[in-house]
């Protein structure tokens, strides 16, 4: 396990999310909205990118197409790609859970790179409210390269 | 009853002399032939606007008898322009076929003579049921009505607004009242409480349960909405604040 300070990663608060798709399909009685087709969603710095992006709602109060009810999580799904200040991390799926406000991007192969230092691992969890991020890696899964963490650091990178 | 000479048909006059009983049966006839006439006209003037009274009533009739039972037309007053019907501010009360009621008023309704199913509606606002218990009122500049088929097309700015908060505005829509569906091809800018949907196409089904955009949908969420989903969690998983 190797854990690391995520300093880019992060949601703020205060700042409004845009999602654009080419497709949304909102199904209230399932309480989600399905973002299909080049999706991105912004908020101030971060961005993520998917091919598709599940919102699921908490249905006991309100309803998914009046809107009134809260977002629950996110799930990406194809090709995810998320990008914040300093760091980009790319993965096969992932979710954001509103209430825990933890992203985890997981996939055969999650890449997390900071300017030209690459880490790569099967799961990245990241508490986005703090930054903390802890990348696995796959052994335990697929058993893949012994559940080691990958990790390349470029010399001279460290007194940055 | 005296009949003055003046009223002889001439014709007779150059007849050989016959006798006064053919004279006079001739004018006696000529005389009937004239009766028959003028009682004909009498007639005519009677029966005419008779029969176009009736005839004005039974169209009306007929187009009201024509609109499905569940329709009811209300019209304020009716003229005749142009070859078609112009009824000015006309109430409009239907059922969906789950027997939910929707009302439709408009400044003016104009009616093709012949053709009693559709409706062209100027100023429109209608109330149409949206979900089980949700409502959406809507009001467009214009729009035809096609009572057989119940629906509504609308061909210009729209405004749709429900009670649940939604405000929805649309180039044009076409509303299948009786199946509770609306799709429309042109851009739509949807406001939600705390949230904004925009696309360039919509769709509708399912009475408003499900709602499918197409064509560069862009959806913005304001912040306020996702402290809530934030804060309900966050006093316990991490002291909710955002230290970083």
């Amino acid at each position: 396990q190797e854990a690391g300070r995520l300093t880019g990663l992060k949601l703020d608060g205060d700042k409004p999310i845009q999602i654009e798709s080419d497709h949304l399909e909102v199904r209230e009685n399932d309480g989600v909205a399905i973002f299909t087709g080049n999706v991105s969603v912004v908020q101030g710095p971060t961005l993520l990118r998917s091919g598709k992006m599940t919102v699921h709602y908490n249905t006991e109060g309100g309803s998914a197409t009046t809107g009134s009810a809260d977002i629950d999580r996110l799930e990406v799904e194809g090709k995810v790609y998320v990008k914040s200040e300093t760091q980009v991390a790319t993965g096969d799926s992932g979710s954001f859970d509103m209430r825990s406000e933890v992203l985890v991007l997981s996939g055969k192969e999650v890449v997390l790179t900071e300017g030209d230092n690459v880490v790569v691992g099967c799961r990245l969890t990241v508490q986005m409210s703090t930054g903390l991020a802890t990348l696995d890696g796959c052994g335990k899964q697929q058993g893949g390269s012994g559940g080691r963490v990958k990790m390349l650091l470029k010399p001279g990178s460290q007194n940055r | 009853m005296t009949i003055s000479s003046a009223q002889q048909p001439t014709g007779t006059a150059r007849r050989t002399a016959a006798t006064p009983s053919a004279q006079e049966s001739r004018v006696e006839e000529a005389f009937s032939r004239a009766r028959r006439h003028s009682g004909r006209v009498r007639f005519l003037k009677l029966t005419l606007p008779v029969v176009a009274v009736l005839m004005v009533a039974a169209f009306v009739a007929k187009s009201w008898l024509a609109t499905p039972e569940g329709v009811s037309v209300e019209l304020g007053s009716t003229a005749i322009e142009g070859g078609r019907l112009v009824m000015s501010d006309p109430k409009l009360d239907g059922f969906t076929r789950d027997n939910r009621p929707y009302n439709m008023t408009a400044e003016r309704a104009i009616q093709d003579i012949g053709n009693a199913s559709k409706i062209d509606l100027e100023g429109i606002a209608a109330k149409l049921p949206l979900d089980d218990d949700n409502w959406v009122t809507v009001a467009a500049k214009s729009g035809v009505l096609d009572r057989d088929a119940n629906t509504l097309g609308l061909d210009s700015d729209i405004t749709f607004t429900t009670d649940t908060g939604i405000h929805a505005l649309l180039r044009s829509a076409v509303v299948d009242m009786a199946s509770g569906k609306l799709e429309t091809s042109d851009p739509v800018d949807i406001m939600l409480d705390g949230a904004r949907i925009e696309a360039d196409s919509m769709r509708i089904s399912e009475k408003g349960a499900v709602m499918v955009f197409e064509n560069r949908v862009r959806m913005e969420i304001d912040a306020k909405r996702l402290q809530t989903a934030a804060n309900a969690e966050g006093d316990t998983a991490n002291g909710g604040t955002n230290e970083n």
